[in-house]
């Protein structure tokens, strides 16, 4: 009849369906196995996938090589084996190859082409890499010392490309011009060795103190000549010397912020404020690259100290301690340090005043007078960080804490150094430079004149005084004789000749440059030989002499000297800023310095080999920690300071240097816009200068400063705000995990059912689907019992039954359970903090309930009974034939709605978890189906209880609902309101569909009325003596409240009854009547329980949640319902019985074994 | 390399270079040379003409004896994750693998996932707490007292157990992991 029409609609419908699911799911495969791939690795569908694809489509077949091509990119970053990934390389390249010809041939070419070009980019940048510098060495001493000591190696080399880069610009810019096309040594005045010092020009004392020839070399200012033009082609020397001393400080402060733009990239992640303090110190403590039992045994030991520190730190945070010893010796330890560094800082000022006086009362000078500024410095620089370690035990700070005060002591240290000693130089500069200034005046005539005099004027009488003083150039006797002869003669003119004397024997600049190449020069001898001697000799007595001497100098007191990797990471960024301090002034600098920093690279590396054992207390820095980058680039700052200070306070020196002659050095800059460019050129930059232009710029920059900083002020807010979403994802992402622990632990083995399970769905067989979701059921009941000896199991079970008596049971089964019972319990349950109050509070209800059963019933049948008994009373009540057949029905929803729910979750819940975990372990079942699978699957779940039930009452739903609005009210429990409204929506489709099945719907259902009936009278006569005691049961437990509570619901219940909503309130009883014939039922009912249960969390949850969530269930529950309902209810008429039975007694039997 | 033909074939040397992140970043004689530290071990053992495939597995104990091996607490785990009979006797390709893995090239979520698997001592796809003693006896060489190891899983697992079920799964080690500064390439 018209059923038959429907049936044949319905099928063809699914067949439908089907072919669209698979359609669906083929291009989704394709289109996610990409990242299927990447997060599962462990499926092996790759080769049937990739044979799968035959057809001739072009436009798939290029899809098709496009994915093989992927697979062939990301292979390296697989977890697969290795054998594995050869296999599906080379079928990915079989089939990347065979279509690729089929595409085209100039396709094929090309890739051709492509191929030769990877090779060859593979070969050339192998080539490359081989070069870099020292890597064998660094990555020999990541392997003996750990990655940490490796990062001071890395550093260096990083810093001795940026000097090699720095000595390019100024030896191809400044140097080579000079030396090419400038005039040469002996030429000029500036260039020439004055005849005075010729004698003592080679001698190794002058030469040591970069006197003689070295003065008057390309090594520093003062031998660069002043012509604007130098050479045939006209090479600007001065404007390039001032440019690449500019573009010394701008690249590097280009590159060190590039350097920190890139780290900090790096590092964002790890930005984050979340602590894993112990979870770092197990799982990233030990340092996989040492190789060296020594290393390791010193790592092993670091860890231990490590752990025991944060286990110390973890109970003292519990208790503060305030001691006023520990306070008053951090603040002496203060004072102490603040007065080394006055100090330090004070000697050296005196030094540099000393060797000033010294340098003008003494004629010679003696070798320790000479270096006595640059070793002070040099010997401060060692002694002093050994000091302050010493006062930092005194402190007793957490070493990291003390680590980090010291690593800044040490760079204040160093910098007030590097300060007082600029300062001190600047000071003696500024009186030789800022007195004749104001002598000029009686000067400038004859500066010129001066100047252009040569040196070969050797004797200059005294009584000419203007030309004795040039002539003091020469020598110092000769000059101590001008002198003296000058005071006698002309008292008040002394200072000027002094002046005089100074400023044409020695400029400024290069008197600064000389200092600072100095100190590099002491600096160097003075590491070399702490190397040496610390390290090497200190090494070499603790090795031999340990033999024979009364305590053990291993472990006792000298040790082997530890490689500080802070502390001389800090002295490498202490190096680097005296170069960049001096750089203006001696060109040469870089150039030194990449010479010192390869001999420390390879002396350093050695005696870390040799004789050097890591530090206990390892400063992590890693390649992307950007600490000592700041510092550098805060030295490189501190150090650019002074020069530009230099440059823009004093006035060149008049006799040497590019800028000889010029009142200010950048007026370089100024002179050769006006006399180089065209006129149009320097008007339009007097235009620009002026303060016009100059005025509005300096605003506009302002305004753009405080744009950008309210920019970065409103991305800070965002990123706040997304911060504090992502953790409320973070934790609704706790909850469905729990959920999918929830749901693995009920249906891990229902895994192996699923794969038979996907199949089917595709073929629109009865049969098949019913068989999978008993075998499905089956599983999840295995799966439920087996783990036992996990708490959590029996935990959920009962947590199951619960919720799905709260779904089936419906309200009056929920009211009926106080919720008294169930508050007190949601401590107990570990569970986390959302889920706690859907799950843990059923459960304890449950548990509650389950308590009571105990005592009546043997354990064995505990879990069975707690949830067995309503349903039995309910059936005794409800033995209605109309009611019989929506039963079944209902049964249908029951059983299956379970598993419809949990997909839905799984199907939303899965991309957002790729999204935050990228590769991932998801339990196996899960791994196995494709989102679009899951698709599949709940139509089948879902529709059978929406047409069934409703044909039955199709007016009634409106009403039930409404009752159940009610119930919510009275219950006023929270969590049973949200799962009456995540119910609500699977019921609305129902109204949609009611007409299709209304006939078919009655003959089927009354069908099976009629046998449940039978059937319920059999279980009611077995389980008549039980349901007793279970009544009792359930009044023991409740207080008053809720007793009463349980006669409102019994009264509300009859109403249901009859109703629809019998579709939550009872499927499991229906499943007793239409299906469940035998006793063994229970096991049955357990299955669904669970499943059901499952699902009611889920969609709970959700509900709570997110409305977007429940929105997309409900539509997909539309959706499907729609093609393949009419298959089901057919199955479920037809099949019920058999494959009900078979089943029974399996999960029957399971159960009993697990128990 | 003139018997780097009778060793591979040019075409399992160009697959094996698709497939393994470079060691040492140094490529040109990379497997050749990956190959001979494998040889190396047991020279009586592995052949020097590798184009038929042949099934050759050295033993843990020369695996383990390597010196990027010898001394870390985890060699035998390492051995155990990369080997395919999971006992640490290791083919070439296995041991390709591992070197591949180990690469400072790898990327980071490859590293994460072998971290994990080397850490799950008993293989159940979890760090439960039985693991994470064995990895702190391991890491510290027994020197920390019950109670100390005690406290430090309990922390470890408080700390990074996003879904509260007492034991870490993959994706709360990678989160975990991901986060740690030191954790780089």
């Amino acid at each position: 009849m018209s059923s038959a029409s429907e049936l044949v609609v319905g099928s063809s419908r699914s067949l439908l369906a089907a072919k669209r699911h698979r359609t669906v799911r083929k291009n989704s495969r394709r289109i996610y196995s990409a990242y299927r791939d990447h997060q599962q690795g462990s499926s092996d569908e790759e080769g049937g996938d990739d044979k799968e694809v035959d057809s001739n489509d072009p436009e798939e077949m290029f899809q098709n090589i496009q994915y093989q091509k992927e697979i062939i990119a990301n292979i390296r970053s697989r977890p697969w084996p290795m054998r594995r990934k050869l296999k599906v390389l080379k079928q990915a390249r079989e089939i990347v190859l065979k279509y690729e010809g089929q595409l085209t041939r100039t396709r094929g070419y090309q890739t051709a082409g492509a191929d030769l070009l990877k090779k060859l980019y593979r070969v050339l940048y192998n080539i490359v890499v081989t070069f870099i510098p020292w890597e064998v060495r660094i990555k020999k001493i990541e392997s003996h010392f750990g990655s940490g000591v490796a990062s001071y190696f890395i550093f260096l080399r990083w810093l001795f490309g940026i000097n090699i880069v720095l000595t390019i610009m100024t030896g191809s810019f400044v140097v080579l011009p000079e030396l090419l096309a400038g005039a040469p040594f002996g030429t000029t005045r500036s260039k020439t060795i004055p005849k005075e010092h010729l004698a003592s020009a080679q001698d190794l004392d002058t030469i040591w103190s970069l006197g003689g020839y070295l003065q008057y070399s390309v090594l520093f200012y003062g031998y660069y000549g002043s012509v604007r033009k130098i050479g045939s082609a006209g090479y600007r020397l001065p404007l390039a010397y001032f440019l690449v001393g500019m573009a010394v400080f701008a690249y590097s402060f280009i590159i060190l912020l590039r350097k920190m733009a890139k780290n900090s990239r790096l590092s964002l992640v790890s930005a984050s404020d979340e602590n894993f303090t112990f979870c770092w110190r197990v799982f990233c403590a030990w340092d996989y690259l040492i190789g060296n039992p020594e290393a390791a045994e010193c790592k092993g030991a670091a860890i231990v100290n490590n752990i025991r520190e944060a286990i110390v730190e973890e109970q003292e945070k519990k208790k503060d301690t305030s001691l006023a010893v520990l306070i008053s010796l951090r603040i002496l330890a203060n004072i102490l340090v603040l007065l080394s560094l006055a100090g330090s800082i004070y000697i050296i000022y005196f030094v540099v005043d000393r060797s000033q006086k010294l340098e003008q009362e003494k004629p010679e000078l003696t070798l320790w007078e000479k270096n006595e500024v640059s070793v002070v410095v040099s010997l401060i620089t060692m002694i002093a960080p050994s000091a302050f370690e010493l006062v930092a035990q005194l402190e007793m700070y957490h070493p990291r804490t003390s680590l980090r005060f010291q690593l800044a002591r040490v760079l204040v240290l160093y910098l007030g150094n590097l300060y007082s000693l600029i300062i001190a130089l600047l000071d003696k500069v500024n009186s030789m430079s800022s007195t004749p200034h104001e002598s000029s005046s009686n000067w400038t005539n004859t500066s010129s004149t001066i100047s252009s005099l040569s040196a070969q004027v050797p004797r200059i009488s005294v009584s000419e005084h203007r030309n004795s003083t040039m002539a003091t150039i020469s020598t110092a006797i000769n000059f101590v004789h001008n002198r003296s002869s000058l005071v006698i003669a002309y008292n008040q003119t002394i200072p000027f000749e002094k002046n005089a004397r100074s400023q044409q024997d020695q400029c400024w600049e290069t008197y600064v440059g000389q200092e600072m190449l100095k100190l590099s020069i002491i600096d160097m001898i003075f590491t070399v030989a702490s190397i040496l001697l610390i390290d090497f000799i200190r090494g070499l007595v603790v090795r031999y002499l340990s033999d024979c001497c009364c305590w053990d100098l291993e472990s006792k007191f000298p040790e082997y000297g530890e490689f500080k990797i802070a502390e001389n990471v800090l002295h490498l960024i202490y190096n680097q800023g005296m170069i960049w301090m001096g750089a203006f002034f001696s060109p040469c600098l870089p150039a030194f310095n990449v010479l010192k920093l390869i001999g420390l690279m390879y002396l350093r590396s050695w005696a870390v080999l040799t004789c050097n054992v890591p530090h206990q207390q390892v400063f992590r820095a890693s390649r992307s920690n950007n600490f000592y980058l700041a510092m550098l680039l805060f030295m490189l700052f501190l150090c650019m300071l002074p020069t530009i200070f230099a440059i823009v306070r004093y006035r060149p020196s008049e006799h040497c240097g590019p800028f000889s002659g010029q009142e200010k050095i950048y007026d370089i800059i100024s002179d050769t816009v006006a006399s180089d460019f065209p006129l149009w050129f320097s008007k339009v930059m007097s235009y620009v200068t002026s303060p016009v232009v100059v005025l509005p710029a300096v605003l506009l920059l302002f305004m753009l400063i405080y744009y950008l900083q309210a920019i970065a002020r409103s991305l800070k807010f965002t990123n706040n705000q997304l911060r504090i979403q992502l953790q409320t994802e973070r934790t609704e992402d706790k909850k469905k995990v729990f959920q999918m622990a929830a749901a693995r632990l009920q249906t891990p083995e229902a895994s192996a059912d699923k794969n038979p399970d996907q199949q089917e769905s595709d073929i629109p067989s009865h049969e098949a689907s019913i068989h999978t979701s008993s075998s499905q059921q089956n599983g999840s009941v295995t799966n439920v019992q087996s783990p036992i000896n996990h708490s959590d199991s029996i935990r959920t079970i009962t947590q199951s039954a619960s919720g799905a008596d709260l779904n089936e049971g419906h309200v009056s089964e929920s009211v009926r359970r106080p919720a008294v019972i169930v508050l007190p319990k949601h401590q107990v349950e570990p569970l986390p903090n959302r889920p706690r109050h859907f799950i843990g509070g059923q459960s304890g209800s449950c548990r509650s309930k389950s308590c009571h059963h105990m005592a009546y019933n043997p354990p064995s049948g505990l879990s069975n009974a707690i949830h067995t008994d309503p349903l039995y009373r309910k059936t005794i009540r409800s033995l209605h034939p109309v009611e019989a057949a929506g039963i079944i029905a209902a049964q249908n929803y029951g059983g299956r709605r379970g598993p419809t729910t949990r997909y839905v979750i799984v199907n939303e819940h899965r991309p957002r978890r790729k999204l935050l975990c990228s590769a991932t372990r998801i339990p196996r079942h899960y791994l196995m189906e494709e989102p679009t699978e899951i698709l599949e699957l709940y139509p089948r779940n879902i529709k059978h209880y929406t047409p069934r039930t409703n044909p039955q009452h199709p007016p009634r739903s409106h009403t039930s609902q409404q009752l159940r609005k009610e119930e919510e009210e009275t219950g006023k429990d929270r969590k049973r309101t949200s799962l009456g409204k995540s119910l609500r929506p699977c019921s609305l489709p129902d109204h949609h569909q009611q007409a299709h099945f209304y006939i078919g719907e009655r003959l089927d259902s009354f069908r099976e009325s009629q046998r449940a009936r039978n059937e319920i009278q059999k279980d009611d006569e077995e389980e008549a003596g039980k349901e007793g005691v279970d009544w009792g049961d359930f009044n023991l437990p409740s207080p008053s409240q809720a007793s009463i509570k349980e006669k409102v619901c019994f009264h509300t219940q009859r109403h249901p009854v009859h109703s629809p909503r019998r579709q939550h309130q009872s499927p499991t009883r229906s499943r007793h009547m239409g299906s469940q014939l035998k006793p063994k039922l229970r096991g049955q009912l357990e299955t669904h329980l669970t499943e059901s249960d499952s699902a009611s969390i889920a969609s709970s949850s959700d509900q709570q949640n997110s409305s977007t969530d429940q929105y997309i269930q409900v539509i997909h529950s539309k959706e499907r319902h729609l093609g393949s309902d009419v298959r089901q209810e057919k199955v479920s008429k037809k099949k019920t019985k058999a494959n009900f039975d078979i089943n029974y007694t399996e999960s029957n039997d399971l159960i009993c074994s697990n128990v | 390399m003139g018997n780097k033909q009778t060793i591979f074939t040019a075409q399992q040397l160009d697959a094996y270079q698709m497939i393994c992140n470079p060691t040492l970043k140094v490529n040109v004689l990379d497997r050749p040379r990956l190959f001979y530290r494998y040889r190396d071990l047991a020279p009586q053992l592995v052949p020097l003409d590798y184009t038929n495939h042949p099934d050759v597995k050295l033993p843990y104990e020369l695996i383990g004896s390597m010196p990027e091996l010898k001394d870390n607490p985890f060699r035998q785990r390492i051995a155990e994750v990369f080997s395919e009979d999971g006992e640490g006797n290791m083919t070439l390709d296995d041991f390709l693998d591992m070197f591949s893995v180990l690469s400072e090239m790898a990327p980071r979520d490859l590293k994460a996932y072998y971290a994990f698997k080397i850490y799950d001592f008993n293989d159940d796809d979890f760090i439960c707490k039985s693991d994470l003693e064995k990895t702190l006896n391991k890491l510290t060489r027994n020197e920390l007292t019950e109670d100390e190891v005690k406290m430090v899983c309990e922390k470890v697992i408080d700390e990074a157990d996003l879904d509260n079920d007492g034991r870490l799964s993959l994706e709360d080690f990678q989160h975990m992991i991901n986060r740690a500064p030191d954790f780089l390439r």
